[in-house]
């Protein structure tokens, strides 16, 4: 028989008395309790880690950083595994008296799990389509990018290359054929994002893979037959092979340049080219975008577009709406030969701002050095204003196209996508710098407005990419898409080369990250580790780090809003996060009535301690055990020996214990604390902050400080002779104190867990940051999640151990009740150099 | 054993069995464990590690749930079925809510995502260490 099912029997015995046993001696009744315990430790443990995790999930949603599937499943996962702990351990506590809590939970797992997995439908159709047969309904199978232009190609007086799309179903065919989902998947589940260097490797097998994978042959014969039929039409043919990404330029995501293209490709290499293109879409870059964006990889299943390749005298790129002039007027940016340099910020281009009514006068002629803007006739400007509003007009949004014209002066659209909504305008006037020493640099064009301050990092080749650290000034020469995965982690973006219509300054105005474009020889004056201020607006670079300039910049714009992953993190939340049972004396503090997995985490928190330690009544088990403190503050502390907690001379039958029967080192020292400096009782707060306060204790029902019900709750402490674990109520929040004082140095820790509280979010996170910053002076290790704190120290000698016990305990009685007066100005301050300073007169008093 | 037994002091006691077809995983580990001293035995699959558990008495198993031969699930409810006192920490690199649930109603201790936090995996090792050693005294005594 285990012991799992000896104290069942035990304590079904205690249930039904009829059938029990006359006494349970003394050793078995502490033997049962030890046991016990031990599933209320595991509970706690696992409660901890659910708590973490759900502060983590909530913080990536208000933060926007880098969210990803599997980071969002990754940590449900984790939220569900330790909630079923939780109550798995509750019911072992209570002799399974909570079993309604698994229909909760499984309702609750069978619904996070549909979230998780999304929609999985999708369109089959046809493996090869011919652009004429492309319109914008079949998005949805050849891509945005290809839709759109055959879209276009439909519209009178514009003119498209011919060509054809190879659809998503023709990837899928190939993918499945060769089994790449899973092996995909496979590593970028192993892929630690954080690492540029293994996500450069895991990058490189990805594609590997897919451009070593045979292409199945009916898809082979379809891909030739439609190349020859080009050919037919267009002698010693050459076509481009473009990337059309399902999800793709959508609007709020541009995946601009992301994605491969391949030029001048014939007939032999046709194939290759294809599958580099699909192979394209696991670029690092992409990668890091597609995360940085919140698109799920399966969702942006990777579609090809061949076109025949026009031979251009000029090329460009036009924007409907201008993102740096007047919002009258459109930019037209252009330069000799194909389009590839002015979307890569590589060549320096000629740039026109033209009215966009007709009959499109130009505005303004802002000519490029080295003769980038030659070539383009004032008709042609005005020809293309012309094309570029009627794309407008027919998508309904301003657009963002790329164009070419032959030797024969035919005009051809090769794109047209909408500019993204995000695409703030950049500034239209700039103010010319006052006379400042600090400045280093002055000029190029603003890419995207705002400032940002960080050390110089010139970044060349991909190993300087590997060692660009964090909120860096990213100084590049030509403003290549292969920086974009820098950018999220960068402050500022400085470039040589390159206009705001290149695919880097668009990454950058999406991710709100401030940019210079186009400005000579940064990369010679700047220098590599010294601190400088970009003020993209004004288009100057300072010496040092200039606050003014700082602070009057808007903050970041979340680069996750409105993506599905960040819908689907929002959906899940729902159903993990609201806490709706709050009130233990409500009668709907009631496992029927969880409907989130923090409901089910508080509810079994609060039935764990009160079946550990409070239900004498109900099986006359543990009554006894727990011993009420005699003490002066207006709180009710009871204790619980766990062996060797009590000094031997104290006589057990007593339902009260005095401080000096306590043998338990880390108890002590935790007690002194609490009572080396008076309390005053609750600060007092102005009315405003308390009316506040009290709103929302009155939305929080079961918080009504008025009943005072706080204080007269119990708290616990669990202890042996070297071993001691308080669970507190600090007024409106619980807190952990867990702490061993061992003979051996690695059996010394001190660990304080703190979270939540009846406060608004900015009272929380002040209270947190006040604890914070207590606890760090007096040499703790803090880690913070959102509201939640954990903090430790181990590893030191008694003395250092005993000491920051005390100081737990004076933490305990004084941050009481802080939550009213943390809303005003000056008082994190004020309480923090308080406390530091009287935590101090008592650790040197001794 | 006391409730209060040192966690690294479990763990020193325990022979522990990884079982893992991912080659630098399995040196990060044996580097940190055999630093720590503890006793590790190193399986390539689910069917190596069912043979060195008939053939040796092992307290702890860490396992991948996704290698080639067996199903993970098969593998863990096999060890439980028939070494009820072992304690099984589970890793998965496919973190998913259903197979994390299945891993614990089969019995696992605790799960693990990868990439591993070391430090986080070495937490868990000492924890089921110690109920391991629990649950051979209270299944012995």
């Amino acid at each position: 028989m285990t012991i799992v099912d000896r104290l069942l029997t035990i304590v079904r015995r205690l249930l039904h008395p009829e059938s029990a046993p006359p006494l349970l001696g003394p050793e078995e009744l502490q033997r049962l309790f030890v046991a016990r315990y031990r599933w209320f430790r595991e509970l706690l443990t696992a409660n901890s880690n659910t708590l973490e995790a759900m502060a983590e999930l909530e913080t990536a949603l208000r933060d926007g950083r880098t969210l990803s599937m599997t980071f969002i499943r990754a940590r449900c996962t984790l939220v569900m595994v330790n909630v079923y702990k939780i109550i798995g351990n509750l019911n072992r506590i209570a002799d399974g008296r909570y079993s309604e809590l698994e229909r909760a939970f499984d309702r609750l797992q069978h619904s996070i799990e549909t979230l998780l997995a999304g929609e999985q439908s999708r369109d089959d159709g046809e493996l090869v389509l011919a652009l004429d047969r492309i319109g914008r309904a079949q998005a949805g199978l050849t891509g945005e990018k290809m839709a759109n232009l055959g879209e276009a190609g439909a519209i009178e007086g514009i003119r498209i290359p011919p060509g054809f799309a190879l659809t998503s179903a023709a990837t899928r065919l190939f993918f499945q054929r060769n089994q790449l989902y899973p092996k995909i998947n496979h590593i970028i589940q192993q892929m630690d994002i954080a690492n540029l260097k293994d996500l450069h490797r895991k990058s490189g097998a990805i594609q590997e893979l897919i451009r070593t994978s045979p292409l199945p042959p009916e898809l082979e014969s379809l891909i030739r037959t439609h190349f020859d039929r080009l050919a037919a039409a267009m002698p010693e043919c050459r076509v481009a092979v473009r990337s059309s990404g399902l999800g793709e330029d959508l609007g709020h995501a541009s995946f601009a340049g992301l994605y491969h293209t391949e030029l001048d490709v014939g007939r032999d290499t046709l194939l290759d080219a294809y599958k580099a293109v699909l192979a394209s879409k696991y670029t690092p870059r992409a990668i890091s975008y597609r995360l940085a964006k919140g698109f799920r990889h399966e969702e942006t299943e990777m579609c090809a577009g061949v076109l025949a390749m026009i031979t251009a005298t000029v090329s460009g790129v036009c924007y409907t709406r201008s993102i740096g002039g007047r919002s009258e007027t459109l930019d037209l940016f252009f330069a000799p030969g194909g389009a590839k340099g002015i979307v890569d910020g590589t060549r320096s281009t000629g740039h026109l701002l033209i009215e966009r009514m007709a009959p499109h006068a130009i505005v303004q002629r802002l000519e490029a050095e080295e003769g980038g803007g030659a070539g383009l006739t004032d008709a042609q400007a005005t020809a293309l204003a012309a094309i570029g509003m009627r794309l407008e007009h027919h998508f309904g949004a301003p657009q963002d196209i790329e164009w070419s014209i032959d030797p024969a002066g035919a005009l051809y659209v090769l794109q047209s996508r909408p500019i993204p909504a995000v695409a703030a305008s950049a500034a239209a006037l700039v103010q010319p710098p006052p006379d400042d020493e600090r400045i280093l640099l002055h000029g190029g064009v603003t890419g995207c407005d705002g400032a940002g301050s960080g050390q110089v990092c010139i970044v060349r080749t991909s190993a300087d990419m590997l060692r660009f650290p964090k909120r860096a000034v990213l100084v590049v020469k030509h403003p290549l898409p292969e920086w974009a995965p820098l950018l999220k982690r960068a402050a500022a973006l400085v470039a040589e080369t390159g206009s705001e219509a290149g695919h880097l300054a668009t990454l950058s105005r999406e991710f709100g990250l401030p940019s210079l474009l186009a400005l000579p020889r940064a990369t010679e004056v700047l220098r590599n580790g010294g601190t400088v201020t970009v003020d993209a607006a004004s288009r100057t670079i300072y010496r040092g780090r200039i606050e003014e300039l700082l602070h009057a910049n808007a903050p970041r714009p979340n680069p996750m809003d409105g993506s599905p992953v960040q819908q689907v993190l929002i959906n899940v939340l729902k159903l993990i996060s609201p806490l709706n049972l709050t009130d233990p004396a409500s009668p709907d503090f009631h496992a029927s009535r969880c409907r989130t997995l923090h409901d089910i985490t508080r509810f079994c928190h609060e039935k764990a301690v009160v079946e550990m330690f409070d239900s004498g009544n109900r099986t006359r088990f543990n009554k006894g055990a727990a011993k009420r403190l005699q003490d002066t503050l207006p709180l009710e502390w009871w204790v619980i020996d766990l062996g060797g907690g009590f000094v031997p001379a104290y006589d057990a039958s007593r339902a009260d214990i005095a401080i000096t029967d306590i043998a338990c080192a880390p108890m002590r020292a935790i007690w002194e604390g609490m009572h080396a400096v008076a309390w005053e009782g609750p600060p007092t707060a102005r009315l405003r902050t308390l009316t506040s306060f009290l709103f929302q204790t009155a939305m929080r029902d079961g918080l009504d400080p008025s009943r005072s019900s706080a204080l007269r709750e119990k708290n616990y402490f669990l202890l042996s002779q070297k071993y001691c674990n308080l669970s507190v109520r600090l007024g409106y929040h619980y807190a952990m104190i867990e702490a061993m004082l061992g003979d051996r140095m690695s059996d010394r820790y001190i660990t304080f867990r703190f979270k939540g509280g009846a406060a608004g979010e900015d009272q929380r996170v002040r209270r947190i940051e006040l604890l914070t910053e207590v606890l760090e002076h007096f040499g703790y290790r803090i880690d913070r999640v959102g509201d939640a704190l954990t903090a430790r120290v181990e590893r030191r000698d008694e003395r250092f151990i005993v000491d920051r016990l005390k100081v737990l305990g004076y933490l305990t009685i004084h941050t009481r009740q802080l939550d009213m007066v943390m809303a005003e100005a000056g008082a994190e301050q004020f309480f923090r150099d308080r406390f530091i300073q009287e935590i101090g007169d008592m650790l040197n008093h001794e | 054993m006391s409730e209060q037994t040192c966690k690294l002091e479990a763990a020193l006691k325990i022979h522990l069995l990884l079982v893992d077809d991912e080659p630098e995983f399995k040196e990060v580990m044996h580097k940190h464990l055999s630093r720590m001293g503890i006793r590790l035995s190193v399986s390539e699959c689910c069917l190596d590690a069912l043979e060195l558990l008939e053939a040796h008495a092992v307290d702890v198993v860490i396992m991948d749930m996704n290698m080639p031969g067996m199903d993970g699930i098969q593998c863990l409810r096999k060890v439980k079925e028939r070494w009820p006192l072992t304690e099984v920490i589970i890793l998965t690199g496919h973190a998913s809510v259903k197979s994390g649930i299945a891993g614990m109603e089969s019995g696992a201790f605790d799960y693990c995502l990868k990439p591993i936090d070391v430090q986080e995996l070495i937490e868990k090792i000492e924890l089921a260490a110690q109920k391991a050693l629990i649950n051979q005294e209270d299944g012995t005594s």
